[in-house]
C-alpha cells in the first residue's frame, strides 16, 4: 500500500496539470463515475479496452441503463465517436503526477488518444515515488517486445500560439484519475 | 523556405528589421522574463549542477561508442521486427524515407515534430516526390502552412501573433476565423484529426534511442507523436545518431530536466517508449511496419572531435535560446539556420555549412547566459568562438580588424606604444568628463549610442612607481592583473584599489610584463593570438611568487579562468602554471570581503543609494554573486536591487562595435532598469561594463554616476 505522503504527492502533482482526481473504493464505483461523467458531458459512447472479462457485464449493464454505447474491439472504426476512454493505469509516478500504461494494445492507445475524456483507474498499490523506481519493470517490459509504453501526465496540451496554454489540441481534453484502494 | 543571411551586410539589414518588429519584440521580451521567473521557481531545491554533470558525463561516455550503440540498437530492434537504416548524409536519409513510402504505396504522410527532419529538409524532398505531408505539431503545422522554418526548437511559431494565425487559418479553411486561441486550437484539432485518419505513413523523430532494448523514447505535449506512431500503417522514425544512449536509466535522467528546461513542466504530457513493431490493425499481419533511419550527417566524425564533440551532448531543450539576450531581441529566424539559439550558431556550421553560419556566428556577446542554463553543460560561448574561428579560416579574405589585431596584440611593446600615441592624438578631443568629443569619421551614426572614453593621459603602469607601497611583513603578497582597460583607460580604478590597500598590510605588485588578457582575440576568432598573449602573461605572472592574483576586470578574470586552460592545454608545462594561477585568481569584491574581511568601521556609512550591475563575466564567468553586494553594504551604501541585474549590458567587447544597434538596445534596457531604482550611483565590477554604462548614461543625459566598485568603495573610506 502506498504511503499517505505518496498519495498526497500524486494528487498534488496531478492536480497541478489539471487532472481531475477522485478516490474510488472499487471497480463498480469507477465505472459508475465514468458513466456519470460521460452522461454529464453529453457524450454517447464509452470505450473500455484492457479490462478483464469479468468486469464486462457490469459495464454493459451500466452503459445500457445510461443509454451509452459501449464500444467493443477495433476502435479504429469508431475513431470520431469515442467520447470517454476508461482504462486502467499500470503504474503511477507520484513525483510527476504521471500515469504509466502498457499501451501495446492498439485499442488502448486509441481509447486514450481519440477520446474526448480519458478516465484512468490507478490501484494505489501500483503507485511509485519516481520514474527511477520503475526502471526495472519498464526494462523488463521493453525486453519482451513489441511494447508500447506510455507516460501520461495531464491532458493533451499546447502553448504554440502566443505561449497560451490550451488543453486538448489532439488527444483528450480532460484527464480524470481515479485512485483505487486495493 | 529558410533563407539565412550569408554575409554581414545583409544580416545587419535583417537585424534592423527584426528590431523594428513590435510584436516580435514584445513577445520575445515577455517570454524571456516569464521563462527566467519560472525557472527560478521550478529549479529551486533541485541539485541542477549535479544533474547537469551526470547528463554531460553520460553523453560523453556514449559519444565515442556511437557505432557500437548503433549496432546494439539495430540488433535489438530488428529482432523485434523493425528495419533499421543508417544514412550517411541528409539526402540519403530523405531518399531512404521516400523509398519506403514509394514501396508501400503511401500517398499521405503525417509528421510529428522532428528537428532532425528539419535538418534534412525532409518535407521538401517528400513533397517534390509527390507525397502529401502534413505536420501535426500545432506550431510546426502553422509554419508549414506559412512555408517558414521554426523560430524556436520547442516553440516553432513563437514569432507569430494569434491574429496572424487566425488569418492563416481563415485562408486555409476558407472560413473566417477569429483570433481566439481556444477556437484556433479547435480548428487545428479538427483539420489534423482528418489528416491522421487518412495518412498511410507517420514520420516522427525521437528524443532517445536506447541501445540496450532497441527502444525509441519520444516526448510530446500535444500527443501528436502518439497518434503519428499509432494510426498510420507505416511508421518511420528519423533519428540523429547522437540520440543513441546506452540504457533507460540514462533516458530517465535526461527526462528529469529536459521538460523543466524546455517548457517549465516537470514532465511533458506524453512520453512514449516504443520497442519493436507494435499492433496496428491495417498493417501487414496486424503489425506496424516500422523503420528507424539513423542520420549521421557528420555526427560520427563530430563525436571524435576534441573540441566540438560536446556539441553532441545537446538534448534540444531550447533553453540556450530562451535566455540569450540577442535571441530575445531578434528572434530565431535571425539566430540560427535550422537549429536555433547558441547551439544553432554552432550546429549550423557543421550541418548546414559555412555560408549559412558565417554571419550569425559573429553575433554573440559571450555573456555566458546560455552556458549557465544548458542542462548538458555545453560550453556554448566557447564553441561559438571556436566555430567563428573555423569560419574565418575558410574565408578568402580576412577582415581588416583581424589582420591588424594579429600584428599588434602579440607584440606588447608595439601595442602599448600605439595606445600611448592614440592618447596624444585624442588629447584635443577630450571632454572634461573624459569622453571623446566626437567619434572618428570612420564610425557610422549607429555607433553614437554611447560616448566613448579617451585613452588615459598617463597609463596605470606609468603611475605605478609612485603608487607602489613597500610593505614590511605583509599578510599577503598579491599581483594585480590590470587588463587593458584599467591600465590604459581607467587607471583611476587601480588607484582606488591602492587607496583601499593602504593599511591592509598587503604587498601589491604590478608586474609590468603583463599584457592584454587575450579576450578580444578570442572574441574575434583569433585563437593563435589569444594563445600567444596567454603565454606572455603566464611568463609575467609566476603564480609561485604570490598568494593571490587579483583582478579588477571580471572579463579578464573569466577569460583567464575559462580560456587559458583550453588555450594552453597542449603546451608542455603551461597547464600546471595555469592551474596554479587559477587557484590564486580572485576578483576585487571577493578579496575584500572574503580575504581581507573589511569592516563597516572603515567607512563613512553615507547611505548613498546605489544600483548594481552584475557583470556576465563575474556572476557567471567567475561565479561571484554575493560578494559585491555584501561589500556595498559593508561600505555603508544603500543597495537598491534592479530588474535583470545579471543580464548583459550589451558591451561584449568588440561585439558592441560590430553590432551597435543590438548593443544599444541592451544598454537601453539596462539603463531603464537602473533608472527605475532611483539610485544616484550605478556600480559594477568590470571596466568593460563601466565603459558601456557610463557612455550610455552620458548619451542619455542621465544623472546617475557610473563607477567601478573599487572607486565607489574607496570614496566611502573614513
Ligand atoms: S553567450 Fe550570450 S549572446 Fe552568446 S549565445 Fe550565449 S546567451 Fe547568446
Ligand atoms: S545546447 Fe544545451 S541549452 Fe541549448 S538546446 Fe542543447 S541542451 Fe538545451
Amino acid at each position: 500500500m502506498a504511503s499517505k505522503k505518496l498519495v498526497t504527492t500524486m494528487k498534488e502533482k496531478a492536480a497541478a496539470v489539471q487532472v481531475i482526481v477522485s478516490e474510488v473504493q472499487n471497480l463498480e464505483e469507477a465505472m459508475a463515475y465514468a458513466i456519470d461523467v460521460t452522461r454529464n458531458q453529453g457524450g454517447a459512447s464509452l470505450a473500455a479496452p484492457g479490462w478483464d472479462e469479468a468486469s464486462r457485464p457490469a459495464l454493459q449493464a451500466g452503459c445500457a441503463q445510461a443509454g451509452l454505447a459501449l464500444l467493443g474491439e477495433n476502435l479504429r472504426e469508431h475513431a470520431g465517436a469515442i467520447h470517454t476512454g476508461l482504462t486502467r493505469a499500470d503504474w503511477g509516478i507520484a513525483d510527476t503526477g504521471t500515469l504509466v500504461l502498457d499501451a501495446s494494445s492498439e485499442d488502448l492507445r486509441l481509447a486514450t488518444m481519440l477520446s474526448e475524456t480519458h478516465i484512468a483507474v490507478l490501484p494505489l498499490s501500483r503507485l511509485r515515488a519516481t520514474s527511477m523506481d520503475l526502471e526495472p519493470e519498464l526494462n523488463r517490459l521493453a525486453l519482451a517486445p513489441p511494447r508500447y509504453l506510455s507516460f501520461i501526465t495531464g491532458a493533451s496540451r499546447t502553448a504554440d500560439i502566443e505561449r497560451v496554454l490550451t488543453l486538448g489540441v489532439h488527444g483528450p481534453l480532460e484527464l480524470h484519475l481515479l485512485l483505487l484502494k486495493d | 523556405m529558410i533563407n539565412t543571411a550569408q554575409d554581414l551586410k545583409e544580416y545587419k539589414k535583417r537585424l534592423k528589421k527584426a528590431l523594428d518588429n513590435k510584436f516580435l519584440r514584445t513577445a520575445m521580451g515577455s517570454f524571456a522574463t516569464a521563462y527566467k521567473e519560472a525557472q527560478g521557481r521550478l529549479l529551486a531545491g533541485m541539485d541542477v549542477p549535479a544533474l547537469t554533470r551526470e547528463i554531460a558525463a553520460g553523453k560523453d561516455a556514449a559519444l565515442p561508442r556511437l557505432e557500437e550503440l548503433y549496432e546494439a540498437f539495430k540488433a535489438r530492434a530488428e529482432a523485434a521486427g523493425v528495419k533499421v537504416h543508417l544514412a550517411q548524409t541528409a539526402l540519403e536519409a530523405n531518399e531512404i524515407i521516400a523509398g519506403i513510402a514509394r514501396d508501400r504505396g503511401v500517398r499521405k504522410i503525417v509528421k510529428s515534430k522532428s528537428m532532425t527532419a528539419e535538418e534534412t529538409f525532409l518535407n521538401n524532398h517528400l513533397e517534390n516526390e509527390g507525397f502529401e505531408v502534413v505536420e501535426t505539431d500545432l506550431g510546426e503545422w502553422i509554419i508549414q502552412l506559412r512555408h517558414e522554418g521554426p523560430s524556436h526548437m520547442v516553440l516553432p511559431a513563437i514569432h507569430l501573433s494569434r491574429q496572424e494565425v487566425a488569418d492563416l487559418f481563415s485562408k486555409m479553411t476558407g472560413e473566417p476565423q477569429e483570433p481566439d486561441i481556444g477556437q484556433l486550437v479547435k480548428v487545428a484539432r479538427r483539420e489534423l484529426r482528418k489528416a491522421f485518419l487518412e495518412a498511410d505513413m507517420g514520420i516522427s523523430g525521437a528524443n532517445f534511442a536506447i541501445a540496450e532494448t532497441g527502444t525509441l523514447g519520444i516526448i510530446s505535449n500535444e500527443g501528436n507523436a502518439r497518434l503519428t506512431t499509432t494510426l498510420p500503417r507505416v511508421h518511420v522514425a528519423l533519428v540523429g545518431l547522437d540520440k543513441l544512449i546506452p540504457d533507460l536509466a540514462t533516458a530517465l535522467r535526461i527526462l528529469k530536466i529536459l521538460p523543466l528546461k524546455a517548457t517549465g513542466q516537470v514532465i511533458t504530457s506524453y512520453v512514449s517508449w516504443i520497442t519493436g513493431a507494435n499492433e496496428c490493425a491495417p498493417g501487414p499481419g496486424g503489425k506496424k511496419e516500422m523503420h528507424v533511419v539513423f542520420l549521421d550527417n557528420g555526427r560520427l566524425a563530430l563525436a571524435q572531435d576534441k573540441v566540438f564533440s560536446e556539441a553532441l551532448r545537446c538534448v534540444r531543450c531550447g533553453s540556450c535560446a530562451n535566455v540569450c539576450p540577442i535571441y530575445g531581441l531578434v528572434g530565431g529566424h535571425n539566430y540560427g539556420h535550422v537549429y536555433i539559439g547558441a547551439i544553432g550558431l554552432i550546429l549550423t556550421y557543421f550541418y548546414h555549412g559555412r555560408k549559412n553560419a558565417r554571419a550569425i556566428v559573429a553575433n554573440c556577446l559571450n555573456c555566458q547566459a546560455c552556458k549557465a542554463v544548458c542542462p548538458a553543460g555545453i560550453d556554448l560561448p566557447h564553441l561559438i568562438k571556436e566555430t567563428y574561428c573555423q569560419v574565418l579560416q575558410g574565408e578568402e579574405k580576412q577582415p581588416l580588424k583581424n589582420r591588424l589585431l594579429r600584428r599588434v596584440l602579440k607584440d606588447r611593446r608595439l601595442f602599448h606604444f600605439l595606445l600611448r600615441r592614440a592618447s596624444l592624438v585624442q588629447k584635443p578631443l577630450a571632454t572634461q568628463e573624459g569622453f571623446l568629443r566626437h567619434l572618428p569619421f570612420f564610425f557610422g551614426k549607429e555607433h553614437e549610442f554611447r560616448s566613448l572614453p579617451v585613452i588615459a593621459r598617463i597609463p596605470f603602469r606609468d603611475l605605478w612607481p609612485r603608487l607602489y607601497q613597500q610593505v614590511a611583513k605583509p599578510r599577503y603578497r598579491v599581483a594585480l592583473f590590470g587588463g587593458c582597460l584599467v591600465d590604459f583607460v581607467y587607471p583611476e580604478q587601480g588607484v582606488a584599489l591602492m587607496k583601499l590597500m593602504k593599511d591592509q598590510k598587503v604587498q601589491v605588485e604590478y608586474p609590468l610584463g603583463q599584457t592584454c588578457c587575450g579576450l578580444p582575440a578570442k572574441m574575434m576568432g583569433e585563437k593563435e593570438v589569444a594563445r600567444e598573449v596567454a603565454l606572455q602573461n603566464l611568463a609575467a605572472l609566476d603564480p609561485a611568487d604570490y598568494d593571490y592574483i587579483l583582478t579588477l576586470c571580471a572579463s579578464c578574470g573569466s577569460h583567464l579562468k575559462e580560456a587559458y586552460p583550453k588555450l594552453l592545454a597542449e603546451t608542455p608545462g603551461a597547464a600546471v602554471k595555469v592551474q596554479q594561477l587559477l587557484d590564486k585568481l580572485m576578483d576585487f569584491s571577493s578579496f575584500f570581503t572574503r580575504v581581507l574581511k573589511v569592516k563597516p568601521e572603515m567607512f563613512k556609512g553615507s547611505k548613498k543609494k546605489v544600483a548594481y550591475h552584475s557583470p556576465c563575466h563575474l556572476c557567471r564567468g567567475l561565479g561571484v554573486v554575493q560578494e559585491p553586494r555584501e561589500l556595498l553594504a559593508t561600505a555603508g551604501l544603500e543597495y537598491l536591487p534592479a530588474r535583470d541585474e545579471d543580464t548583459c549590458c550589451g558591451m561584449g567587447g568588440s561585439f558592441s562595435a560590430e553590432f551597435p544597434e543590438l548593443s544599444a538596445e541592451l544598454l537601453k534596457k539596462k539603463l531603464d532598469a537602473v533608472a527605475e531604482t532611483g539610485a544616484d550611483l550605478l556600480v559594477t565590477d568590470c571596466p568593460g561594463c563601466v565603459l558601456q554604462l557610463r557612455g550610455g548614461m552620458d548619451k542619455r543625459g542621465g544623472k546617475v554616476k557610473v563607477k567601478h566598485i573599487a572607486e565607489a568603495v574607496a570614496e566611502e573610506t573614513n
